[in-house]
């Protein structure tokens, strides 16, 4: 998927570009008025098809069908914009995980402040004989997260609240993140 | 080719660009069989007709896939996320931010009515944010300690102006005294007497 921001670009590029004055030649007007005669004549004799079938090169349905892409496209995106993009406007705060666990041999965390990726490596703790800790930037805001040990065994924090929708038979620990600018 | 036909070239191929990505949010995890896919992402397309929040849905999913759980049950767990949050939002009322709204629907998930939790956010006014009250009272509960003890304890705590950070110490408190014995419904009782209140900040705002 492009980016929200490379999307935005790309729409600017696009509105530049229509609004890009059109230099026309001297017989333009009097080109234009003999079409309009002969459309007229023919949307009289065969209706609407006709007028249909000449409006493929007319600089200004183009911008009209351009500008109708662009709404489209532009209200689609906003539409679609994920919760994240909103959550990513949340000011992050510095959250320190502890776990205590001296026969681990690798812990991380794992959590919605992290699309649940196990590959995070900003969120792999560092061992301080058995007490594993790692502080990480987290946006403002209600989290679920958990302790992935020896990258296979789920643990809950010990120390945070339940998350209680625990549907997949594996712990996991609420997180409240307070906005220190509110 | 003219100006008007590379313009309008040019959108067609950018409307071709971003067609897929309002089709469906693009975290909807690949590993995830397609009915999954095509069912999480209809229940997401629901829940924002209705004006729940989204991201925890998507959130349960990746989850689910990070757990290595299968499919079917990670459409399930986000199905009842989804119905638990619809019934927190209406007990809420448009005022509720996304955060409380998720964290009322855990409380719902720990057995908690929903119109309780209502009552607590008319209580305690537009200004205060209910989602650690919410959260602690949804870990409480799932520690045994009773749906009506948990609730008038939250209550109290909240309508006494107890801060987030009081909060939390209760439940670190009510949930040490549960691990070393302590009758649940007591624990809870007796920790939301000992936390400080500001009488001054008691008073409900109007909704």
């Amino acid at each position: 998927m492009p980016e929200w921001g490379g999307g935005r670009t790309t729409l600017e590029m696009i509105v530049q570009e229509l609004q890009r004055p059109v230099a026309f030649d001297e017989t333009f007007e009097r080109r234009v008025m003999v079409r309009v005669r002969r459309l007229h004549a023919e949307r009289r004799s065969r209706g609407w098809v006709a007028i249909a079938s000449r409006i493929t090169h007319r600089p200004g349905w183009a911008a009209a069908l351009a500008a109708s892409v662009v709404a489209v496209v532009t209200l689609g995106l906003m539409r679609s914009r994920p919760d994240s993009a909103r959550q990513g406007g949340a000011p992050l705060e510095p959250v320190q995980f502890v776990l205590v666990a001296p026969e681990a041999h690798s812990v991380a965390v794992v959590g919605d402040f992290n699309d649940w990726g196990l590959n995070d490596s900003a969120l792999v703790a560092t061992n301080h004989e058995g007490v594993w800790s790692v502080t990480a930037p987290v946006p403002a805001g209600v989290h679920r997260y958990a302790f992935l040990v020896n990258g296979k065994q789920w643990v809950a924090d010990p120390s945070a609240p339940r998350a209680t929708d625990d549907d997949f038979g594996m712990p996991s620990s609420a997180l409240v993140v307070e906005d220190s600018t509110r | 080719m003219n100006r008007s036909a590379r313009a309008v070239s040019a959108l067609i191929l950018a409307a071709v660009a971003f067609a897929p990505a309002h089709a469906q949010d693009p975290r909807l995890g690949n590993p995830l069989d397609a009915p999954s896919r095509v069912a999480i992402n209809a229940l997401i397309d629901s829940a924002r007709a209705q004006g729940i929040p989204t991201e925890p849905l998507i959130q349960k999913m990746n989850q689910g896939v990070a757990m290595g759980v299968d499919g079917p049950r990670i459409v399930a767990a986000v199905r009842t996320l989804t119905r638990e949050m619809a019934t927190a939002h209406r007990a809420l009322g448009t005022v509720a931010t996304a955060d409380e709204i998720q964290a009322a629907a855990s409380a719902v998930h720990a057995g908690v009515p929903a119109v309780e939790l209502g009552k607590i956010k008319k209580q305690s006014g537009l200004r205060r944010s209910l989602t650690l009250p919410f959260t602690v009272l949804a870990d409480i509960v799932s520690r045994g300690v009773p749906v009506e003890a948990g609730v008038n304890a939250i209550r109290s705590l909240v309508g006494a102006g107890a801060k987030d950070t009081d909060i939390n110490t209760f439940q670190r408190n009510v949930s040490g005294d549960i691990e070393k014995g302590a009758p649940p419904a007591a624990a809870a009782e007796t920790r939301a007497k000992a936390v400080p209140t500001k009488p001054d900040s008691a008073k409900p705002e109007q909704l």
